[in-house]
């Protein structure tokens, strides 16, 4: 199912939060959406999940088929684990077996299946979201919006349940936008990007095309690039493509640091005021702090 | 000590007399207040703050006073003297909801933004309608509600200025619990008022036991 966004406008105290002339959403995909805190993720997700009426634009279809929703924080009744699961299919008339089934089915991918007798409102983060996800999982859902999914979770927590996702996004079958402001996140889980900033979208479409050469600076620093200027042109370096030494696009750093990193030596510094980081080979003559010194980069992309 | 026990069928009619009248009062109470409760709760609109500080100072309003409100809207010639509700037990029950309503507002209002505050975009995503979703809060907010009903019926029910004042405490019709003890003690009649105090406690006991027992219950 495509979901097609035309001229919405949302507002917040009279200032506009959320702008998308038009933006296509290709059904059958994962698409996600990222950008820094504030730029309206939630918002959109909110418009297209009907919870926010936008002053003016209409998303499409309309009205909008049930969606499966999983929060930024864990939200549930204050009864077990099953009946929370339970209550989007009761609601949504899914016969009792059927529902049995489907309950059992999306506990067993999650892995919460001891947790079913369990308060829902009791239970640590990590189960929490799995329940979450599992509660969306349950619906069946043509249409799946997933606001941070992973954010808040320990290290260990993160990592299993993000090598975990895939196969979930998977299992639902769904069109999934996923809202993140991490890029790992959203190359490791998405086909399709969507960079939202300041409310606006600043490029949408298939990850290799808008991550490989950002075209604006507001692109280029979501996706971590850093925004440079070098011979009276405006570049992006891609993240982890600063070099030491000189080379093919070759930049002059002030170094403001040297980390150890046990396996590898971080240079920290600025070019005409821009942070970056360098990696050092893990041996080898550490520049002092205030020296300057040539760095280089491959590949850069011209910036507008 | 014998006079103490001997609670008569005058002492029961007046008991049950109580019973009803507070009871109606709280009920229309619920009736109106929960509803109200929840769209303070819920949405916002000009005036909304305002409109709770007004219900909050609601609670506090002496018995008395709302009693002497709803007199002078019912006394033979206030503007609603021509239904001749004064000095029946619907005036009183009148007056009861007038001090009941505030109290089931403030304390739904409270309860209902205790929950979590995603809840009703949760249910309404997961395809609950109006209704549904008012059911569904309600039931996650039932400790706060029952709590409401308590205080709504323990004011009402140990209240004695306004049923004074509006039922006029008639022997056969409008005496209630409080007013029969007022009049008793006035009498003289110490040992039976003493009764009738016990029997209003025990009354208020069975009451919110019931209550206590429902809002406590597990859920399986």
């Amino acid at each position: 199912m495509d979901l097609d966004i035309e001229g919405v406008r949302v507002e917040r105290e009279g200032r506009p939060v959320l702008e998308v002339a038009s933006l296509v959403v290709r059904g059958g995909r994962t698409t996600a959406v990222l950008g820094p805190n504030g730029s309206g993720k939630t918002t959109l997700l909110r418009v297209i999940a009907g919870l926010e009426r936008p002053r003016a634009g209409r998303v499409q279809p309309d009205p909008m088929p049930h969606v499966a929703y999983v929060f930024q924080e864990e939200v549930f009744l204050r009864q077990s684990v099953r009946e929370n699961l339970e209550l989007g299919l009761r609601l949504r008339r899914v016969e009792k077996t059927q529902a049995r089934a489907r309950v059992a089915e999306a506990s067993g991918l999650l892995g919460i299946s001891h947790l079913l007798d369990r308060r829902a409102d009791h239970l640590s983060g990590g189960e929490g979201r799995r329940v979450s996800l599992a509660r969306a999982l349950c619906l069946r859902a043509p249409l799946v919006l997933l606001d941070e999914p992973l954010q808040g979770l320990d290290e260990p927590t993160y990592s299993r349940l993000l090598d975990e996702l895939p196969q979930l996004l998977a299992a639902f079958d769904a069109t999934t936008l996923l809202v993140t402001h991490n890029r790992h996140e959203a190359m490791r889980l998405a086909q399709d990007l969507v960079i939202l900033v300041d409310g606006r979208v600043h490029a949408a479409g298939h990850k290799h095309e808008v991550a490989a050469r950002p075209r604006v600076r507001e692109v280029a620093e979501v996706l971590g690039y850093a925004v440079l200027d070098v011979d009276g042109r405006r570049v992006a370096v891609p993240p982890g493509a600063l070099r030491p030494g000189p080379g093919r696009t070759e930049f002059s750093l002030i170094v403001e640091d040297v980390l150890d990193l046990v396996e590898s030596r971080e240079m920290v510094g600025h070019i005409s005021g821009v942070r970056v980081h360098v990696t050092l080979p893990p041996v080898g003559a550490t520049p002092a702090a205030g020296e300057r010194v040539s760095v280089h980069a491959d590949r850069v992309c011209d910036i507008a | 000590m014998a006079e103490l026990l001997a609670v008569d069928a005058a002492a029961w009619a007046i008991a049950s007399r109580t019973i009803l009248v507070s009871g109606a009062a709280t009920a229309l109470a619920v009736f109106a207040g929960v509803p109200l409760g929840y769209a303070i709760a819920r949405r916002r609109f000009r005036g909304r703050t305002a409109l709770l500080g007004f219900i909050n100072t609601g609670m506090g309003m002496p018995p008395v006073v709302a009693g002497l409100i709803v007199w002078l809207l019912l006394v033979r010639s206030g503007p609603f003297g021509d239904f001749d509700l004064i000095y029946t037990r619907r005036a009183m029950v009148l007056a009861q909801f007038l001090i009941a309503t505030p109290i089931v507002v403030a304390f739904t209002t409270a309860s209902l933004q205790s929950l979590p505050p995603r809840l009703p975009d949760l249910l309404a995503v997961l395809g609950a309608g109006r209704l549904r979703t008012m059911w569904l809060l309600a039931r996650e907010a039932r400790l706060g509600l029952l709590v409401a009903i308590m205080a709504a019926f323990g004011a009402v029910v140990s209240e004695v200025g306004a049923s004074m004042i509006v039922g006029g405490n008639l022997e056969r019709s409008t005496r209630v619990l409080t007013t029969a003890i007022v009049t008793e003690t006035s009498r003289g009649n110490v040992e039976r008022a003493l009764a009738l105090g016990l029997v209003l406690l025990g009354l208020s006991f069975l009451v919110n036991l019931t209550l206590t027992v429902i809002q406590q219950r597990p859920r399986a």
